[in-house]
């Protein structure tokens, strides 16, 4: 595509919609009562979806979004998934919209994935159903959710790979339903591509059934309360969001806050040179633009990621995580295309975070998420009661795979594993959970081991003692895995050679890991992006993720929380001193008070 | 036989004594939350009085109580140590590693916040099993010796023993208790392998630390409260009503007292399941609604669904425990109503609670609730709450609503109220559309049981909403639960898990570990005393297609294992995954997961009386008029009109009257809206008609 096309800058689609209605006065009760019907449809949506799905990252990850919005794509009503999904459908819209525009007819059913117009990344399949309604096509319901593979140069994942097309198949814009008639060669075509047939065909089918439910609900609306009356209710609280958010964005002081340039490990070609992410926050007034100015250059493998379907997303959650906080404020605020309007993001052609095409940016989340957290850091000195100290804010997915027993048919198991956020004021960061804008389930343990041939050994909170602060950072997981039969590894991670900042006085956190064969004379560090790297049966692979950064100076934290960290074996006693000041009695395992109050009344007169 | 259902609730205690003569007494008393089984005893002691009995002519006591859950929900269980496999310690802390908000930086995670097992208090020994059951690493007795001691020296209450793949050989939990019962016999223990045999670890572990956690003070009022009826010659035992809608009696609620949360709610909806047999349909709606939140249940053909097993919660902790299908929200009468800075009106689901409660009970608070806007409409009198026991402020309802309410949003007073009143409606219509339609069943095959003391103030308007033909007032519907309590069974639910699929089905396992369930189950009732003529078994089987993640559970025959047994459970559930998710693959094979067998023990159940008749005109039980605020459709204008208020008591069966009316009771008030139809059947249960029906 001609790079014209690309935005240089993000931009809401609000604005820009035909109406197709007339707007009308809708009184409070009725649109409190479509608000509600408008949220509750897309929850609906993403529950078929990861109920009846067969990818693991669909089902067990919710690694998915699922919504309604208007014929120009802009969102009514998003599940509360996978915040990475939500807000993306929209750029998958407009990319449908590019070459569709015109064609719909009820009963056509869009398959697309193409990065470039607007999928999130290749294995993001995007279902998308436009909606008729008296012989007029008044919108689309729409659903993605990431497959096992995409018949790419490796399975599941891939990193180094040379471009576009090396990443997968790519679908741009497939009716595979044209007018209520199923297109099976079209079907059958997709699905020989790829290394996991049946579980994509299983994955395609609940994509379906979830788009086809919320066409059937927006019906049912616009049946009982007319068109006029549901979207002049849907522009209001579109309205109602982007106005939450701007009466926040205001309460910021005007200004530029930069956090500093982090860098993730490398690119998974050129080792160990550190690619740089550059994040600064504009505030004016009441929008907020996030610029990328000063990243690095696009890189030649995998590891880019596609403006639209992913930069706009993180900058819209980010900005709404820290400024309407669903644990802080009351009142719920319903993810829709006015979450977008006051929040602009920029990144320059030929970025990483604007890659020029066909660069492939199918791993792309660890810098997204990196993103996020430098928006964290940036904003921690302005808003000290929302500011949290730097997360694991990477993801760690695996891709394991092979060949099945009977030689041909491939399996394919991808876990994301989670990692840590970092203190936060007045409260420790959480342990081992996923971050930032990732927000996905782990797949029982008991079930892998019915299902792949591989062995948990460990699966718990690291040894490594977490970042010191007043409010110390969460605690990333240890997992480790013995191989029974041999494996390819693929991943896209960031084990944050560069460690998650502490703030405000807090220690850094703690890097993570990748080790084959830990503990024995075989062990060896991998990198944090492979490609197609073989475990053999009987070889073991370590993963640690990594610990979040401190929050406040560690010598003020509570004595007796310190103890309990020791209690806990968070801590060793020889930490606690050390870092915290607090001297633990190991014979009663008590605080020693006299001892204590010395050592921090010699740090603080020193 | 006379028989007593007390349901203990948060803040009342209902109890009802049934006589299979007919007499039929119901009492109300606060909860004392401190030791109910004090309000319970007490309780039972007035009811007697009024019935003129003596308690000790009491046959049969039936109990729901939220002892359980309150202990989840107020986190204030015991003391628990756990014993699990050596590099698993956190499983627990880990969770499903998924936080329960999206857009927040600042939440808490449950599961780390207010953990169930402090994780010193985790400890891991040597052993692993295999997911076949073989024996990777053999327990290691002395670790477990060593670890034990340790608790024991923690004066922990509960011991949880949970390891890997225990679901499919528990040999070495088995042995753990071995060791405990030397080492540390009068601590309460809760192994995975007897809690919740099914594989998926953190929902197993979850669940076996959730039973210890509120294990020894649940068991010890259990125990309390056997021994205080024992004295007071009250039942034989007392039975309590588990979170699946069935029975246990006090031995088996103290061993596994986690079956016993969100026990109350499930009474609700087998009381309305009776209530709509009794009129003559059997497929209900249930919508009970108290001061702070409302219950939904869906029966069809008065049969309870069980939970999927992603929402087996209970509070912020995963509970892998059969649960019937019963969705709580937050909308009752204390529901506040806010115009917000954005300017969005929003009905809850924060609730005023008791205190300060609704503006009009005068006890400090000033912020409009639903009970305020019912008020202004007419709807309560001041001589309605608790028959003019209590006193009321109408005046105070319409400051707060005028104020905080019709001001802001520039709309008249009815307005307003009728707003409240519609929203909070609309999300019960929301909650139950979620259940049934959504689901796959057609509201219009049901009927709309109206529970609780405030659901008849809202039931005619849902009915109207979702299409539901009628609604079904039940005599009293403040005691819905408590009745619940007297009409099902004994129920242990024995389940395993087997991983076999419908290609190459092991017949052998799955007839042997049906065998062995039966057996179980079987074993259960006998302890419990049930004759062998009173026990059926039933089976279930949790199905999936093969490479799918998560089950539906269905019904499967009796008989012989064979190839034509699993071709009809793979049937069943073809048809259960079209109904629920719209689609079907029949040329899929379907994974069995875990199977079921659930005992029953057959109770008699209370038989519904018929009242006296009278003719169709129901004058005489006219108190007086009321000038109230009625609309014809939620869309039009509400309108003041002079109301008819019936007194409950004096309808007669085959009175009938239409709406707009009010019924006025001790503790409930009923509305029937405009067109609509009212009928007194004859077991004494008004059925209001939809108006557009």
């Amino acid at each position: 595509m001609s790079k014209d096309v690309m935005p240089t800058t993000g931009v809401s689609l609000a604005g820009e919609a035909t109406r197709t209605w007339n707007d009308v006065d809708v009184d409070p009760i009725t649109l409190r009562v479509i608000g509600g019907a408008l949220d509750s449809t897309a929850k609906e949506m993403a529950q078929v979806l990861y109920r009846m799905a067969y990818s693991s990252l669909i089902r067990e990850s919710e690694d998915l979004g699922a919504g309604l919005f208007d014929v120009n794509g802009r969102e009514l009503c998003e599940s509360d998934s996978t915040p990475m999904h939500c807000g993306s459908i929209p750029a998958y819209i407009r990319g449908i919209n590019r070459r569709l525009a015109g064609t719909y007819k009820p009963g056509d059913v869009v398959l697309h994935n193409h990065p470039y117009h607007g999928a999130a990344h290749s294995p993001d399949y995007g279902v998308v159903i436009p909606i008729f309604w008296e012989g007029e096509h008044v919108g689309f319901a729409g659903c993605t959710g990431h497959v096992s593979d995409i018949g790419g140069n490796f399975p599941g994942l891939c990193m180094d790979v040379v471009d576009v097309w090396a990443e997968g198949k790519l679908i741009d814009s497939m009716k595979i339903y044209d007018a209520g008639v199923r297109n099976d060669s079209l079907i059958q075509h997709i699905l020989d591509n790829v290394r996991t047939p049946e579980q994509n065909r299983g994955d395609l089918e609940a994509l379906i059934a979830s788009a086809r439910i919320g066409e059937k609900r927006f019906v049912e609306m616009l049946e009982k309360y007319g068109l006029d009356v549901v979207m002049s209710s849907a522009e209001r609280w579109m309205d109602y969001s982007e106005e939450m958010l701007r009466s926040r964005i205001r309460a910021i002081p005007d200004g530029s806050y930069s956090a500093p340039v982090g860098y993730l490990d490398d690119d998974g070609k050129n080792r160990d040179v550190p690619v740089a992410v550059a994040v600064r926050v504009q505030v004016e007034g009441d929008e907020v633009l996030i610029d990328l100015t000063g990243s690095s250059p696009q890189v030649p493998t995998a590891f880019n990621v596609p403006f639209e379907g992913s930069v706009l997303p993180v900058a819209v959650s980010a900005i709404r995580t820290i400024l309407l906080d669903e644990a802080v404020i009351d009142d719920y605020v319903p993810q829709n295309d006015g979450c977008f309007r006051p929040v602009k993001a920029y990144a320059p052609e030929g970025t990483i975070f604007n890659p020029d095409f066909p660069a492939s940016c199918f791993a792309r989340f660890s810098q997204v998420n990196r993103v996020f957290d430098s928006i964290n850091l940036a904003l921690a000195p302005v808003l000290p009661d929302h500011a949290v100290a730097g997360s694991s804010a990477a993801l760690c997915a695996i891709a394991y795979s092979g060949l099945a027993d009977d030689g041909e048919s491939y399996w394919v198991y991808i876990e994301i594993n989670e990692g840590s956020y970092g203190g936060r004021q007045g409260k420790d960061g959480m342990d081992a959970v996923d971050t930032l804008m990732a927000n996905t389930r782990n797949n029982p343990i008991e079930e892998l081991e019915l299902n792949h041939a591989m062995r948990a050994l460990r699966y718990q909170l690291r040894d490594e003692a977490p970042a010191p602060g007043r409010w110390r950072g969460g605690i990333g997981s240890h997992r480790s895995w013995l191989m029974l039969t041999d494996t390819f590894l693929g991943s896209e991670a960031d084990n944050r050679s560069d460690a998650p900042a502490g703030a405000l006085g807090g220690h850094d956190g703690v890097s993570g890991s990748f080790v084959r064969n830990a503990g024995t004379d075989r062990e060896e560090v991998l990198y944090s992006k492979v490609t197609q790297e073989m475990i053999k049966s009987g070889d073991t692979l370590d993963i640690k993720m990594p610990s979040g950064g401190g929050f406040g100076d560690p010598f003020e934290r509570d004595a007796f929380q310190v103890l309990s960290d020791v209690w806990d074996e968070y801590l060793s006693a020889e930490d606690a001193e050390r870092d915290y000041g607090v001297v633990v009695d190991t014979e009663t395992w008590t605080i020693d008070e006299e001892a204590t109050d010395r050592l921090r009344a010699a740090r603080a007169a020193a | 036989m006379k028989r007593i259902g007390v349901d203990v609730g948060g803040t009342f205690t209902d109890l009802v004594l049934w006589d299979d003569d007919g007499t039929v007494t119901v009492h109300k008393t606060p909860s004392t939350n401190h030791d109910p089984s004090i309000g319970t005893m007490d309780g039972i002691s007035v009811l007697a009085e009024q019935a003129g009995i003596d308690p000790s002519e009491i046959e049969m006591f039936f109990h729901g109580t939220t002892v359980a859950t309150n202990i989840v929900l107020e986190h204030n269980g015991s003391d628990v140590g756990m014993i699990t496999t050596d590099g698993f310690r956190d499983l627990l802390h880990i969770a499903r590693k998924k936080r329960p908000l999206n857009y927040s930086n600042y939440q808490d995670l449950p599961w780390q916040k207010w953990q169930l097992v402090p994780r010193r208090n985790r400890r891991t020994v040597p052993e692993r099993i295999a997911a076949n059951g073989d024996v990777i690493t053999p327990l290691d007795d002395e670790a477990v010796r060593r670890e034990v001691r340790l608790l024991r020296e923690r004066k922990v209450a509960a011991i949880a023993v949970a390891f890997l793949h225990a679901y499919r050989n528990p040999t070495h939990e088995q042995r753990v208790k071995e060791i405990i019962l030397e080492e540390y016999p009068e601590v309460f223990i809760s192994l995975s392998s007897e809690v919740a045999p099914q594989y998926r670890e953190y929902e197993r572990f979850s669940t076996t630390a959730l039973n210890a956690f509120v294990g020894p003070k649940t068991s010890t009022y259990v125990a309390n409260l056997a021994r205080k009826a024992a004295e007071a010659q009250v039942g034989e035992d007392v039975h309590l009503m588990t979170s699946a809608g069935g029975l246990v009696t006090s031995r088996s609620a103290s061993e596994i007292p986690v079956s016993l949360l969100t026990s109350g709610v499930v009474a609700g909806l087998l009381g309305g399941c009776a209530i709509g047999k009794a009129s003559g349909f059997p497929s209900v709606i249930t919508l009970d609604v108290g001061g702070t939140s409302a219950d939904v249940g869906v029966a069809p053909d008065g049969r309870l669904r069980m939970k999927h097993l992603l929402d087996t919660r209970i509070g912020d902790y995963h509970a892998m425990i059969p649960m019937a299908e019963v969705d709580t929200i937050g909308a009752g009468g204390g529901s506040v109503a806010v115009v917000d800075e954005g300017g969005m009106f929003r009905v809850g689901p924060r609730s005023a609670g008791a205190y300060p409660g609704p503006a009009c009970y005068d006890r400090g608070g000033v912020e409009p609730t639903s009970t305020d806007a019912m008020m202004v409409m007419g709807w309560l009198r001041e001589d309605s709450f608790l028959s003019g026991t209590m006193a009321v402020k109408p005046e105070l309802a319409v400051d707060a609503i005028r104020e905080h309410v019709a001001e802001k949003l520039g709309t008249s007073l009815e307005k307003a109220a009728m707003g409240i009143f519609t929203i909070l409606a609309h999300s019960m219509t929301e909650a139950i559309s979620l259940h049934s339609v959504r689901k796959g069943y057609d509201p219009r095959d049901f009927s709309l049981v109206a529970e609780g003391g405030a659901g008849p103030l809202y039931a005619w308007q849902i009915a109207e909403q979702l299409g539901i033909p009628r609604v079904i007032v039940p005599g009293h519907p403040g005691i819905t639960s408590a009745v619940g309590l007297l009409t099902t069974d004994i129920r242990y639910e024995v389940p395993t898990t087997v991983w076999t699929s419908s290609d190459e089905p092991d017949l052998a396992l799955i007839q042997s570990e049906m065998d062995r369930l039966a057996s179980e189950a079987g074993n259960q009732l006998r302890a419990d005393g049930i004759g062998e003529g009173d026990v059926t078994l039933e089976r279930s089987v949790d199905c999936r297609y093969v490479g799918q993640g998560y089950e539906l559970r269905v019904p499967a025959p009796d008989g012989e294992i064979t190839a034509e047994w699993v071709q009809q459970v793979a049937d069943a559930f073809h048809e259960a995954h079209g109904r629920t998710y719209s689609q079907r693959f029949d040329d899929k094979s379907v994974q069995l997961v875990n199977i079921r067998v659930t005992g029953v023990g057959a109770v008699p159940h209370v038989q519904i009386q018929e009242i006296e008749s009278g003719g169709t005109d129901a004058s005489a039980a006219l108190k007086t008029t009321t000038r109230a605020l009625f609309w014809e459709r939620d869309s039009a204008e509400p309108i003041w009109v002079e109301t008819p208020v019936f007194q409950r008591e004096k309808l007669l069966a085959g009175n009938t009257f239409t709406g707009p009316a009010i019924v006025e009771q001790f503790d409930s008030t009923t509305i029937v809206g405009i067109g609509q139809k009212a009928t007194v059947d004859k077991v004494g249960h008004i059925i209001i008609e939809r108006a557009s029906a």
